[in-house]
Formats: structure tokens, C-alpha cells, sequence
């Protein structure tokens, strides 16, 4: 810029400062009450210091929340990209200009309902008796019953599929656009040398496109973090701890059963640094 | 090869069904009588009624959870382009050493579980008496709004081209006239993209809405959730109408948030 200005000063300074303040307040708060013994039921408290940590690596249910939130990132995670890439390639193999257009547009829908909302339509949809995703099944069976929410072996994957559908379909939009923008004298070289279609995408444009679509499987880890509202209309955890993940497990504690902010603020506080350390760590690494 | 093409565009096809089916059976099923819900074999072809819809609309409850959200979204949005648009300009246009860890800084503000920002942020608007209004609720909200829009506004802004402001500097307009004459309606598309993606954002939260708000403040995804607690006799025409309602406004962005898609991938190819 050519000359020396009061501007960027004035236009990021006010905005760094509230940002500041609005995420370091309840961060810093967070980690206060976790060393505390606060309850929803009582105004009294005092500092316990790292009593509710230690009670954590005890707590059966902790532990297996820690493993369903694990199993969740992979299952979302992967399942999301391989649709993505998937559905991508597919739109940029076989579809014309006019339809790629309606299928993006198609594809969008699921990702801007509200995740309350898309809940709703699959709890419905899997309904064991009057679901229209659980119909062909009972066609086919001749009405056997068939509740994949009510299941622990299925709940989990019935829950993860609404996640998929959101932002698989969605990642697929994304997907075909880069590979719109990717220049196509690689791939005619490729052509030329007989290659077969899949060996094109496994071998030229997915290997050029590694860097957006290894971003796009950082967004989708950071995004998978978030999927209390599914799980919390779905099965709210059930059925038994099946679908409990850490967010939904430091609710309950909290709020539902017995009220132990302290307990629940020590498990997101852990949830945090977690999150917080691994995500620096990778980001650096997608970066550089 | 034929056999090929013909297969993909089927599961293509049978994609795109996926995508809008399952919203246009809730849609269909909001317009339903009870009994035309609850039947073994799915129903195509039954008499409309608007009762689930009236019901929904007048409800005392979902209007003030419609109300929440739009003044709670609206406002946090407001705030969030006032304080993320200069903020992300000069970002991206006055680069400093900085510049790198501000934008690492707002973006990591997506890492941070919900949970743990919204226990301690109960405890502290509990503490000073705002727990369950919407002052408390829209100050939470623009924490997201303002790191979104800047985080996507950034690039939004590097893609206007230098020349054009350059130019406008030499005409003798000041710092501040280039950003509000040159840059901002250049950006213009790119920028509504991002605003509206904040919006849908915080119109689809949940979890900080839900921990926030005990009567008076409840957002419309709250209320619409509490709907499917009626005990046994489950009201599923009603509570497929209050999807529907909440469902609406994102869908309203659904053209301006493709045309950003595209414009953010056309800047990428030139």
C-alpha cells in the first residue's frame, strides 16, 4: 500500500481485543471451575484442585465416551471424504455442465438444515415401524422389525450417517470444483497412454489436488467435534452409553443427572487441550 | 464403457434423490393427518391438511423461539460484519508480521468444544444476571460470527484486485474511502457469501442456545426439539411442520451460498 495510514490500527485492533476477551474469559473460567466442587443445586463451592481430573481417569463411562468420540472422528471422518471424492469424481466423470449444476445444488440442501432438523428427518426415516428408511426392509422381510437406533451396534453408524449425508454430499460439491479448476493437459497426457479413468483421478488430479482435500479433512475433523445436536435428538447417548460421546457425556453430568458443572467443566477442559494440541500439531503440518 | 456411464449417472441419480428426499418426505409428512403418518406401508396419496401448520404458527412458544432466533442471528450477524469486514480488510491488505498467527488465532477459535465454552459462560452470565436473555446469547453468538466472517472474508479480500485500489490512491482517496468505495463493493459477492454462511451458522446452533436459555431466550432449534418430548401420544405432523419452519431460512440461502462456492473457485482458477 502506498502510504502510511491510521487504518489498520483502527480497523483490527477493537476487533482482536473483543475476540480476545469474548474466548479467553470462558476459557480461563472453564479451567477455574473445573479445580472447583461447584453443583447447580448449591452457591457454595471451594477449590478441589486436580480431584476432579483424578476422578476422571476412574469413571468407566468417561473412558468409554472418550472411545465413542474416537470411533466417531474416524467413522464421520473417513466415511464423509470417501463420499466426497467418490461422488466428485463421479460428477466429473458423467455428468454434463447442466446437471453438475443441479446436483450441486442438490447437494447443498442437507448441509444448510439445521442439525436439529436433519435429525428429526432421520430419527423418523428410522423409525422401526413407520420409517421410510426402515421400509424396504420390512418390505422385503414381510414386516420384520428392524430399529437401528435402538440398537447398540448400529446406533452409532445410524447416527454417523446423518453426518455423511451432511457433509459428504456437500464435500462432493467441493470436490468437483477443484477438480474443475485443475488444468487438463495432465489428464490428456494420461489419456493418450491408455490410462483407465480410475487410474487418471488415483494417479493425476487426486494426487494434485492433496492439499485442498487434506484441508477439507481438517475442516471435517474440527466439524465432527460438533455433533451434539444429532446425537442429542437421536438417542441422547443411548441406547445404554453406546452413542456417548465426550460433549454429550459432560452434558449430562452437568445438566441432566446430577448437576456437577465442576465434573463436566474438567472433562471439557481435557476435551480442549485435546483438541486445541492436536489440531495446532496438525495444522502446522498441513501448512508447512 | 457404455455400461460404465450408465452406472455412475444411476448412482448419481440415486445421490441426488438421497440429498432432498428425506426433507421433501418431512415436508410431505407435515401436511398429513396423524393416521396418514403412522401407517406400515408409507403413504404417497392422502388428504391434505393445514391443521399441523396452523398449530405450529400459532403457538405462543415457537413464535417467541422464531422471534429468539431471528434477533439473536440477526443482531450476532450485525456484529459480526462490523467487526469482521474492517478487521479481515486489513488483514488482508496491510500485512504485518502477525498477520499468519491472527489468522491461526481465528481459526482455532473453531476448535474450541462448544461445551467448554458454554459451561463457564453459564456460570459467569448466572453471576451477573443476564443468564437466559438474549444480550448474553448475541454477545456468545458474535464470538462466532466475527471469527467466521473474518476467517472467510480474508481471502475475499486478497482477490480484489491491487491494481484497482492503487489506482484509487493515486485519484487521492484516503485509506479509509478506498476500503469503503473500492473494496467493499468489489468484494461485495464473495463478502455476502460469508456473511450468509455466519448466518446459517448461528440460526443452526444448538448446544450454547440450549445451555444459555432457560425459558425466556430459547432459540427455535430449542423449542423445536422440546416439541418431541409430548409424552406418548407423539404429535408427529406437528413436530414434522416445526421442522419445516426451522428448516426455511437456511434453505433461503441456498443460491447466494452456491454462487459463493462459485466465485470462490473461479478466483482460484485465474
Amino acid at each position: 500500500m502506498p502510504r502510511r495510514s491510521s487504518l489498520p490500527v483502527t480497523f483490527i485492533v477493537p476487533t482482536l481485543i473483543i475476540l480476545l476477551v469474548l474466548s479467553m474469559v470462558p476459557t480461563l473460567y472453564a479451567i477455574i471451575i473445573a479445580l472447583q466442587n461447584r453443583e447447580l443445586s448449591s452457591t457454595a463451592y471451594s477449590y478441589v484442585w486436580f480431584s476432579n481430573f483424578y476422578d476422571l481417569f476412574f469413571d468407566r463411562r468417561f473412558l468409554n465416551a472418550v472411545w465413542v468420540s474416537v470411533k466417531w472422528e474416524f467413522v464421520t471422518v473417513i466415511a464423509t471424504m470417501v463420499v466426497a471424492i467418490g461422488l466428485g469424481v463421479l460428477m466429473f466423470e458423467v455428468a454434463s455442465p447442466r446437471m453438475r449444476n443441479v446436483y450441486c445444488l442438490l447437494f447443498i440442501i442437507p448441509v444448510l438444515l439445521p442439525r436439529v432438523s436433519a435429525a428429526f428427518v432421520w430419527k423418523f426415516a428410522y423409525h422401526p415401524l413407520y420409517g421410510i428408511a426402515t421400509y424396504p426392509y420390512r418390505l422385503i422381510t414381510g414386516g420384520l422389525i428392524f430399529d437401528p437406533l435402538s440398537k447398540p451396534s448400529t446406533a452409532l453408524f445410524a447416527v454417523a450417517s446423518v453426518d455423511v449425508w451432511q457433509w459428504g454430499l456437500f464435500f462432493a460439491v467441493i470436490v468437483l470444483k477443484l477438480l474443475e479448476t485443475l488444468p487438463p493437459q495432465p489428464i490428456e497426457a494420461a489419456r493418450l497412454d491408455h490410462a483407465k479413468r480410475w487410474q487418471i483421478h488415483a494417479y493425476v488430479t487426486l494426487p494434485m489436488l492433496k492439499a485442498p482435500v487434506v484441508s477439507l479433512m481438517f475442516v471435517k475433523m474440527i466439524e465432527s467435534l460438533r455433533s451434539f445436536d444429532l446425537i442429542y435428538v437421536m438417542t441422547r447417548g443411548g441406547p445404554g452409553v453406546a452413542t456417548e460421546t465426550l460433549d454429550m457425556y459432560a452434558f449430562s453430568q452437568g445438566f441432566i443427572e446430577s448437576g456437577k458443572v465442576s465434573y463436566a467443566s474438567a472433562m471439557a477442559v481435557l476435551m480442549m487441550i485435546a483438541t486445541v494440541i492436536t489440531f495446532t500439531m496438525l495444522w502446522k503440518r498441513v501448512q508447512a | 464403457m457404455r455400461l460404465g456411464l450408465l452406472i455412475g449417472k444411476t448412482v448419481l441419480a440415486f445421490a441426488g434423490f438421497m440429498a432432498v428426499f428425506p426433507l421433501a418426505w418431512t415436508a410431505l409428512n407435515s401436511l398429513k393427518n396423524n393416521v396418514d403418518i403412522i401407517t406400515r406401508v408409507p403413504r404417497l396419496v392422502f388428504t391434505p391438511t393445514l391443521a399441523n401448520i396452523s398449530y405450529i404458527v400459532g403457538r405462543d412458544s415457537v413464535m417467541t423461539g422464531l422471534y429468539n432466533s431471528v434477533i439473536a442471528c440477526g443482531v450476532a450477524v450485525l456484529i459480526g460484519v462490523v467487526l469482521g469486514l474492517p478487521a479481515a480488510y486489513s488483514v488482508a491488505r496491510y500485512p504485518n508480521r502477525w498477520a499468519g498467527d491472527i489468522q491461526f488465532f481465528v481459526l482455532s477459535l473453531r476448535f474450541l468444544p462448544p461445551v467448554a465454552v458454554a459451561i463457564p459462560l453459564m456460570v459467569i452470565w448466572l453471576q451477573l444476571g443476564l443468564y437466559d436473555t438474549l444480550a448474553a446469547l448475541i454477545v456468545t453468538y458474535s464470538l462466532l460470527t466475527i471469527s467466521v466472517i473474518m476467517w472467510l472474508a480474508i481471502p475475499a479480500f486478497q482477490a480484489v484486485p491491487k491494481e484497482v485500489e492503487e489506482a484509487a490512491f493515486v485519484d487521492g482517496y484516503g485509506a479509509y474511502s478506498v476500503f469503503w468505495r473500492i473494496a467493499l463493493p468489489v468484494a461485495a459477492r464473495s463478502l455476502i457469501g460469508a456473511v450468509a454462511f455466519s448466518f446459517v451458522l448461528v440460526w443452526n446452533e444448538f448446544l450454547i442456545a440450549l445451555m444459555l436459555s432457560s425459558s425466556n431466550a430459547k432459540t427455535l432449534p430449542i423449542v423445536a426439539s422440546e416439541l418431541s418430548q409430548q409424552g406418548m401420544n407423539v404429535p408427529w405432523g406437528i413436530l414434522n411442520a416445526s421442522v419445516v419452519l426451522l428448516s426455511l431460512p437456511p434453505l433461503l440461502f441456498l443460491s447466494v451460498l452456491s454462487g459463493f462456492l462459485n466465485s470462490v473457485f473461479r478466483q482460484n482458477k485465474t
